[in-house]
């Protein structure tokens, strides 16, 4: 529900990926097949020796280095600047208020109820439930409107329909109280907490 | 077929039963759910992130170090360019082909993370207010406990695996007693029309031929 770029992160792993195979594959058919060694010889000192032609084009001036390290660092810089960026995209999408908009009434202003109000009363609704090991409730902007996604960590045997209806009422009433329907999301989660604990016997 | 035609035909198909809707009230929900049923690939986005920062980290420095004319910090450059052109040669063939295999691995790893489906192992549940996603797991715990009351038996001697279209339920009855596989089967099946979850998956019982003793 959160706003991980899923195409960018498919494009990206799949140039990744497909270079690190032809690298791989490369190096394995080098160590085994002696026809791809000759080729290989032949195509890389050819390729080295342009690029040791182009370093020896481009000296500073007054100085034997070349000014082609420098752009090849900052060539390196913007890469590892974007994967940063990448990084720094997933699993974002938090938001912060749950309504913000101007009522009818002639008093100027806005209502902005926060995210925390929702997360609260509900995590508070949950926790006094017997049948589930966790609850935790996070307020999700999903494509510029915020919702709701309420992750519960139901004990081993709890029948999950009957969960799903109860937690369904509980946010019908949360609307009542917000006077606005969100989107909400209600996830379902076995985790290590729910399957060593004892199992819900009475209900 | 994409992920996209796909949730749509899962709710179409939805419509057309005339049942309470997957996604609860809201249109745009089946965005949210198609998320939620796939992966986003966001363990392998990092590791491959990591990776590139680290590896254009080290070539960052001795680029650097060589530009300023000073000496270099592992392997120059130019020295690490003759190298690899000198391949076969100046390294035993079985580590070269050993550290192919494993950059070949790597690779293959993230290419098919990118081009593989990704599909998760939960379902959807219907529900007129809320979108519901329930893990695999947590249908298969409220399943067995249903398939252990119907055949008498304690907890360890169920099991039950839960896959996209299939729930298998495996008894090991007491020894001694007899468990009926009819009675399990119409009991899992009652249960799991009870909770409807899409897509709905076929049951098969599984009884052992050895039973347990002292259970």
């Amino acid at each position: 529900m959160n706003g991980t770029p899923r195409a960018l992160n498919r494009i990206l792993l799949f140039i990744i990926g497909v270079k690190l195979l032809a690298v791989g594959l490369l190096l394995v058919l080098l160590a085994t097949v002696p026809a791809v060694a000759s080729w290989w010889h032949g195509w890389s000192a050819s390729a080295w020796a342009g690029a040791e032609n182009a370093f020896r084009q481009t000296h500073l001036p007054g100085r034997e280095e070349s000014w082609l390290w420098i752009v090849a660092g900052i060539v390196l810089v913007a890469i590892i600047i974007a994967m940063i960026a990448w990084l720094s995209q997933q699993g974002k999408g938090r938001a912060n208020l749950l309504v913000a908009s101007d009522d009818d009434s002639a008093v100027d202003g806005e209502v902005r109820i926060g995210g925390g109000v929702a997360e609260q009363a509900l995590r508070a609704a949950l926790s006094e439930r017997t049948d589930l090991a966790g609850a935790s409730v996070a307020t999700l902007e999903v494509k510029g409107q915020p919702g709701l996604r309420i992750r519960i960590q139901p004990r081993q045997g709890v029948a999950p329909h009957v969960l799903a209806a109860e937690v369904s009422q509980l946010v019908e009433a949360l609307d009542l109280v917000i006077g606005q329907k969100t989107p909400v999301l209600v996830h379902m989660v076995s985790g290590a907490r729910a399957r060593f604990t004892k199992a819900e016997r009475v209900r | 077929m994409t992920q996209d035609q796909e949730t749509q035909q899962v709710i179409a198909a939805n419509f057309s039963a005339g049942a309470t809707p997957v996604a609860g009230e809201d249109p745009g929900m089946s965005r949210i759910l198609r998320r939620e049923t796939h992966s986003s690939r966001a363990g392998a986005s990092v590791i491959a992130a990591i990776l590139v920062i680290v590896l254009c980290g080290y070539a960052l420095l001795e680029a650097g170090v060589r530009a300023i004319g000073q000496p270099p910090w592992l392997i120059d450059p130019t020295t690490a360019a003759e190298r690899i052109i000198a391949l076969p040669n100046g390294i035993s063939p079985l580590l070269l082909g050993a550290s192919g295999a494993v950059v070949a691995m790597a690779g293959l790893f993230f290419l098919l993370h990118a081009v593989l489906p990704g599909r998760r192992a939960r379902h959807l549940l219907r529900d007129p207010r809320t979108a519901v996603v329930v893990d695999d797991e947590v249908l298969a715990s409220a399943l067995a406990r249903r398939a252990r009351t119907a055949a008498n038996v304690t907890q360890e001697q169920v099991m039950v695996v839960v896959s996209r279209q299939l729930v298998v339920v495996n008894v090991r009855p007491t020894s001694g007693s007899r468990v009926s596989e009819e009675a399990v089967l119409t009991a899992v099946q009652a249960e799991l029309e009870q909770m409807s979850p899409v897509p709905m998956p076929a049951v098969r019982v599984n009884l052992a031929t050895s039973g347990v003793i002292g259970a």
